[in-house]
């Protein structure tokens, strides 16, 4: 049995070598990591600039960040990007003036921020949430997206297409009758696309956030890379045995990534507000690799048990569409 | 080694493909199973080989109920050839044939190189990717598979389809070989001279039940209108004569110069087929 499953191991990275699949793999990174250092980190806007229109200078204490212009015309030009917030004190009022930016909340922050500016010594102190630079939580927030994409689409497909070439090449119905047990058959996948996924997870997370935090985050970050990779390589080995071609495949696939993980992404990390994507399994997935990533690990023990309950109920499923698919006509 | 007794399948409710079918096959015997598509032959195979589950009646292999039989020790005893050269294509012949016979024990092993030898495969050809092969290249690695384990019983499905006269001719002595070896075959095909050239006995199969089960000399015989056509010549003139042929051991009485042929008007197996089931193969 042992040495069976190191057969099957060895074909398996074979085919995984012959579909490119570990270059792609290496190219995300390569990419991924890239792209986080040098240009996500770098792409935050400055505070809005706060322009403030007074020829008498009847407001003295005003923040050395305002900066005076000498006329309206001026106080207009400058706020009309929609971003900047000018102050006309030239009445008894100071006044706002600036273009929307369409978001009222995001209008009232901008002008409390310049009325703020007017007297600073006022300003209540902001109160300081954790430990992180600004750059860090920028270097969680998008590793943690990064590897969430990695493991949600591209192991998912990666698996389904080394399991369609087989299929299409009619050698899992070989095996359905040889001295190899089916469940071996699909664990000899599971495990090499985990440790690819695990290998991804551990590169990605050192390389963007640095060995010292890096690390502190690695055993909540590969746990939670455990359970997502297992869940979507059973997803996209179930596709593959059942979908009878390559075009429903891909449709299915765009389906998954439109309809299932935008929302994700978007309520994770926008202001957006969906009450009912506490009902998408993948928001919930999600949430935990980012959770892992800001050192705050999900300890809900029914995530966990939901997790392994589904690892097991699409491990069952697919040895039944396995079982299926020996059986099938040539 | 093969004991069927009114063995039913279906696909589905609805769908019944065997209908109470019965037969035996021997130890070291090369059964013929015959039938057009669609007839259930291949349905056969797979709950024989253990593909397929939850037929009905009772099917018996080695000895043993198949239903208690089908583990790691019952894949062991036998090879399968299937219809298609199925066959991992970015992988070289040498390399399919590593791969599969690892799943089973050293004892059982016999050289790759010398069965592929044995079946004419092009040694140029042995390490390039199965992408590489022709249709009969493939369909030599593929019954190398079948072979390497040293199987006690055989299935074969349309062994020669692929292969070139040469190569079809080769196979059928390779199967000849393995019989004299003790091995018992269930030969599936549509194939009616390799039926008739290697089967000890035939069944014809439509529509999920068996219409006759008898040896391909037997059915012949049985079928046959026992004439004979005699062409010849009188006269410088070609003239055709049909006798019994009972009449042929007095000797050729009728007028003639000289005997051009004779021919039995024994009919083919495929005409023997179409009498049982009313339908050709194809």
């Amino acid at each position: 049995m042992e040495y069976s499953f190191i057969s099957l191991l060895k074909k398996d990275f074979k085919m995984m070598l012959s579909s490119k699949f570990l270059l792609l793999i290496v190219a995300s990174l390569i990419l991924y990591s890239l792209y986080i250092n040098l240009v996500y980190i770098k792409i935050d806007q400055d505070i809005y600039p706060v322009y403030l229109l007074d020829p008498e200078e009847s407001i003295q204490n005003a923040s050395s960040q305002i900066i005076r212009v000498d006329n309206i015309k001026e106080l207009q030009s400058r706020t009309s990007d929609g971003y900047a917030v000018g102050i006309d004190a030239t009445g008894l009022e100071p006044e706002i003036i600036m273009v929307s930016s369409g978001l009222d909340s995001m209008d009232n922050i901008r002008t409390a921020y310049a009325y703020s500016l007017l007297s600073p010594g006022q300003s209540t102190p902001a109160e300081v949430i954790g430990q992180n630079s600004k750059e860090m939580k920028n270097r969680r927030e998008i590793t943690s997206e990064f590897l969430f994409f990695e493991l949600a689409a591209v192991g998912f497909l990666g698996l389904a297409s080394a399991l369609f070439k087989e299929k299409h090449m009619g050698v899992i119905r070989v095996h359905g009758v040889m001295p190899v047990s089916k469940s071996l058959f699909i664990f000899s996948k599971l495990v090499l696309f985990l440790l690819t996924d695990l290998a991804f997870a551990f590169l990605l997370t050192i390389i963007n956030l640095g060995l010292e935090k890096g690390i502190s985050v690695l055993p909540a970050v590969l746990v939670q890379t455990i359970l997502l990779s297992l869940i979507m390589a059973l997803l996209g080995f179930l596709c593959a045995v059942r979908l009878p071609d390559f075009k429903q495949f891909s449709l299915l696939y765009l389906v998954l990534a439109i309809f299932i993980t935008t929302p994700v992404f978007l309520v994770g990390q926008t202001s957006i507000t969906w009450n009912w994507v506490n009902y998408n399994p993948m928001y919930h997935l999600f949430m935990a690799i980012k959770n892992a990533y800001f050192g705050m690990p999900t300890d809900e023990p029914i995530y966990y048990i939901v997790c392994v309950v589904s690892i097991v109920s699409l491990f069952m499923l697919a040895y039944k569409a396995l079982t299926h698919e020996m059986a099938k006509e040539g | 080694m093969i004991e069927v007794k009114d063995l039913t399948f279906s696909y589905g409710k609805s769908k019944q493909t065997l209908h109470g079918i019965d037969f035996t096959v021997e130890k070291g015997e090369i059964f013929g199973f015959l039938g057009p598509n669609g007839s259930g032959k291949s349905t056969t195979q797979k709950i024989l080989t253990g593909i397929l589950k939850g037929h009905g009646g009772d099917v018996g292999l080695f000895g043993k109920d198949i239903t208690k039989s089908y583990n790691q020790e019952f894949y062991q005893n036998i090879g399968v050839l299937f219809e298609y050269p199925y066959l991992y294509a970015n992988l070289s012949g040498l390399d399919n044939l590593n791969y599969f016979i690892s799943f089973y024990p050293k004892e059982q092993r016999q050289d790759i190189e010398v069965i592929l030898e044995r079946l004419e495969f092009k040694k140029d050809y042995i390490k390039k990717p199965v992408s590489s092969y022709s249709k009969g290249m493939r369909q030599r690695v593929s019954m190398a598979r079948a072979l390497m384990t040293s199987p006690k019983l055989l299935f074969l499905d349309e062994p020669t389809s692929g292969l070139d006269p040469a190569g079809a001719v080769l196979f059928r002595n390779i199967i000849e070989e393995e019989r004299k070896k003790g091995t018992t075959v269930f030969l599936t095909t549509h194939n009616m001279l390799d039926a008739d050239l290697l089967c000890d006995r035939v069944a014809f199969i439509v529509n999920g039940s068996i219409a006759v089960v008898d040896t391909p000399k037997n059915l012949k015989e049985e079928n046959s209108n026992q004439k004979i056509v005699i062409d010849y010549m009188l006269k410088d003139k070609r003239e055709k004569k049909i006798i019994k042929a009972c009449e042929l051991t007095q000797g050729i009485l009728f007028p003639h110069d000289e005997i051009v042929s004779i021919h039995s008007q024994e009919p083919s197996l495929e005409d023997v087929f179409i009498q049982y089931t009313g339908r050709g193969l194809s």
